[in-house]
């Protein structure tokens, strides 16, 4: 499938690829406890090779400590919600946290206790997204640190507006050698279709000297959106070192965003970052956008010094469904057939686990290009594409394929609104276009994504992938400006529907229930799943936590949507939280059983970090609530240890 | 000396305080944090139906026309069901556990209800 391979002529430099970088490759089977970037590692695996906590005693965890940081709204008053999907980072000996209030606080690991903490002051408006938002801190440390210098260690935070502000990891002071006055103004280079600011909600991602920069935006609202630029920084001085477009030029004016908003992965070694790279705006609608932009909905490998593409694959041809790629490829080394191969998984909304050579983009399982279905001819201007990409190996996370089922007793409470609401959608597999027609097309995996931004974990020992995935059924329909503006007035609220002003049309988006809140289709709502990655088998799949609706919990085998991610530890066991229940889980690594669970204050929507300190082994849990998985939100840091 | 309460008024007032524990737990779980329902409409649609439940069961003990009886009865045993069933979506069994006790109460009620009235005069009496 060379087609959508971008391969540039980098690959003779990319074997010399680490030169001038300041950091040591990442061995993919870490000697040492890692855990100071969102993923923990560049590589994103979610690993520690930590073993105090194991299969046979995590069942007597207990909490070390828990911490409310105050940085809270549920959106009554007169802040917008908070979304908090921070995971903790260790370095420096310290736990910092990023807040949606945009605070830096560095804690004690052992205690929670407050070492120092930072504010911003940041306007707290939600400029950009529905809510306060932020997903942690970025930690940066020199190769050879001055003694008595002040930013030889820097932690990272940026603003809804754009603000990247850099701070002494040792007591919190601005580096004033960064930016201005330890502030840098991203916005700077908003230069096209500036309809917002370029929001910084995912920490940058740090790369021996350089950091990493993507932005989040105002999805759904505009044609014609900032384009998708990729920033590369000095860790020191936040001087501009390069930028990569994601978009052709001639695209970037009438469209925009293909963006990265969420982390991304590296690896030292060979020189390469790799891009999770967003949908095209309009998300539900690519009339003005119908040339070939092959980054977008990509995953995109680039020099790490130059910014340029060494390679590049296409996951979604023409996103016209918002299949952002929302996750970091997870890094790793397996062995396919006796044969030893540097690889990647690239998680995928549409529940694929796309797994190319990480030096190449070559598949390692073949990835087939497949027909998809065409429009229904009610879109004007669309230009679909006639096939997609599809995995061989390792199966869907969940059968996209075909309709899901109604579910029978919510058709019966909603008195038959289910099932009427199926005939109406159409669907013929995930890449069904969206229609002006009836009451839309069916959206399944829905637009938060069967994967979120949680990733896969990788336990390099047993070659283990592990993974969340979410079972969601949204409609999509189109409506031509005049019937958008009819359907849309009168509601109250913008609930369901999104403008795409500029575009001919507007959409609404919509989760199929019942009257009562209901999901129209059949459990499972989530699961988690172990992949053995010699050969892209399946070895365990459960339902992961409970849903939740008004407080009532439903039966645990139904499984809940999750949003978040696990972590894997050599101690055999997976952490995650994710789920609506808001509870914090492990399960045996090897077989998939639940071992131990807690109650959060919210839905922890990160990964958690595992971390050791003075001894001992922690794991710590932001629980933080995300108002797409439910209207809870949350201020706890909490870890837990075994006992004494 | 005799109970100025009837067996039955005594088995509708056993209901009454079933309701009350239930209430007090429900309240305890819609207040508390980390029960994982603190704050919640479920919580609060327990406590409203574990209110209803008691001052249902007060008037089971002192309404004695036989229609309207019956007819709170009966709803007092569906409101009884489905509030349980409601705790325990909840996960808070003891709620079901406290209604089950109040579902006792509704049982005997029934039982000295259908027997002959000279009986329950007699109980009255005793």
């Amino acid at each position: 499938m060379t087609r959508h391979i971008a391969t540039l002529c980098l690959c003779a430099g990319l074997l010399s690829g680490s030169a001038g970088l300041s950091q040591t490759p990442d061995p993919l089977v870490p000697k040492t406890a890692t855990w100071d970037s969102f993923h923990g590692q560049l590589n994103a695996q979610k690993y520690s090779p930590l073993d105090q906590i194991t299969a046979d005693n995590v069942g007597t965890l207990t909490k070390a400590w828990d911490v409310h940081t105050g940085d809270m709204s549920d959106g009554t008053g007169d802040l917008p919600a908070t979304v908090w999907s921070a995971t903790p980072i260790f370095a420096n000996e310290t736990l910092y946290i990023g807040t949606p209030f945009y605070r830096i606080l560095a804690l004690d690991p052992a205690t929670g206790a407050e070492r120092w903490s930072f504010d911003t002051k940041s306007t707290l408006k939600a400029l950009t997204q529905p809510a306060l938002k932020n997903r942690g801190v970025a930690y940066w440390q020199a190769k050879d640190p001055v003694a008595g210098e002040a930013c030889q260690k820097i932690v990272y935070i940026g603003t809804m507006d754009a603000q990247l502000f850099a701070v002494d990891a040792d007591n919190g002071k601005p580096c004033t050698g960064f930016g201005t006055d330890g502030i840098l103004d991203v916005n700077q280079w908003n230069k096209t279709n500036d309809k917002w600011p370029l929001s910084l909600l995912q920490p940058p991602t740090v790369v021996g000297d350089h950091l990493i920069l993507g932005w989040a935006g105002d999805d759904w609202t505009f044609e014609q959106a900032p384009p998708g630029t990729v920033f590369s920084l000095n860790a020191r001085t936040g001087a501009l070192e390069w930028t990569f477009d994601t978009l052709p030029a001639s695209m970037r004016k009438t469209s925009g965003t293909a963006n990265v908003w969420t982390q991304m992965s590296a690896d030292a070694g060979l020189g390469l970052v790799y891009l999770p790279v967003s949908s095209p705006s309009p998300n539900f609608w690519g009339g003005n956008r119908t040339e070939e932009a092959p980054y977008a909905t990509s995953t995109t490998a680039l020099d790490i010094e130059t910014g340029k593409v060494v390679w590049s694959r296409q996951w979604v041809h023409h996103d016209i469904w918002d299949y952002d790629i929302n996750s970091a490829p997870t890094l790793i080394d397996i062995t396919v057939d006796g044969k030893a191969i540097p690889a990647l998984i690239q998680a995928t909304k549409q529940g694929f686990l796309f797994v190319v050579n990480r030096k190449t983009g070559a598949d390692v399982w073949p990835i087939e290009e497949r027909p998809v279905p065409g429009g229904d001819g009610t879109v004007q201007g669309e230009v679909y594409a006639k096939t997609q990409p599809f995995p061989t190996k390792p199966a869907p996370l969940l059968d996209q394929s075909v309709k899901p089922k109604v579910w029978a007793i919510a058709d019966a409470v909603g008195f038959g609104s289910c099932s009427r609401l199926w005939s109406k959608l159409r669907y013929e597999g995930m890449y069904t276009p969206p229609t002006t027609a009836g009451e839309g097309a069916m959206a399944y995996p829905d637009s938060a994504g069967a994967v979120q931004w949680g990733g896969v974990a990788f336990d390099p020992v047993s070659q283990t992938a592990v993974v969340n995935t979410s079972h969601i059924v949204q409609y999509v329909k189109l409506y031509d400006r005049k019937a958008y503006e009819s359907a849309n007035n009168g509601s109250g609220n913008e609930s369901g529907f999104s403008p795409q002003t500029g575009a001919p049309y507007g959409m609404r988006l919509e989760v199929a229930r019942n009257w009562l809140g209901m999901p129209c289709w059949e459990a499972p709502y989530g699961e988690l799943v172990a992949l053995d990655m010699h050969t892209g088998d399946v070895k365990w799949r459960v339902p992961v936590g409970a849903s939740q609706q008004y407080g009532f919990f439903m039966p645990e085998s139904w499984g809940s949507p999750t949003i978040g991610g696990p972590a894997v530890t050599a101690g055999g066991v997976v952490f995650i939280g994710a789920s609506m229940d808001a509870k914090l889980r492990a399960y045996a690594l090897a077989s998939g059983k639940e071992l131990w669970e807690d109650q959060a204050m919210a839905p922890a929507v990160a990964n958690p970090a595992v971390y050791a300190y003075k001894g001992r082994e922690y794991v710590a849990f932001v629980a933080g609530g995300n108002t797409i998985l439910k209207d809870q939100v949350g201020d706890q840091v909490v870890a837990y240890r075994l006992p004494q | 000396m005799g109970s100025v309460f009837s067996l039955r008024q005594r088995a509708a007032f056993l209901l009454l305080v079933a309701s009350a524990v239930g209430c007090a737990l429900a309240v305890f779980a819609y207040v508390t944090p980390l029960t994982g329902v603190n704050g919640s409409l479920g919580a609060l649609i327990v406590i409203g139906a574990c209110v209803a439940l008691a001052i249902g069961a007060f008037g089971l003990a002192f309404v004695e026309h036989g229609v309207w009886h019956i007819l709170l009865w009966v709803l007092l045993l569906f409101g009884l069901i489905g509030t349980a069933v409601a705790g325990l979506f909840l996960h808070r069994w003891w709620i079901a556990v406290a209604l089950g006790v109040g579902l006792i109460g509704l049982v005997i009620d029934l039982t000295l209800f259908r027997r002959p009235a000279r009986n329950r005069r007699e109980e009255r009496s005793a």
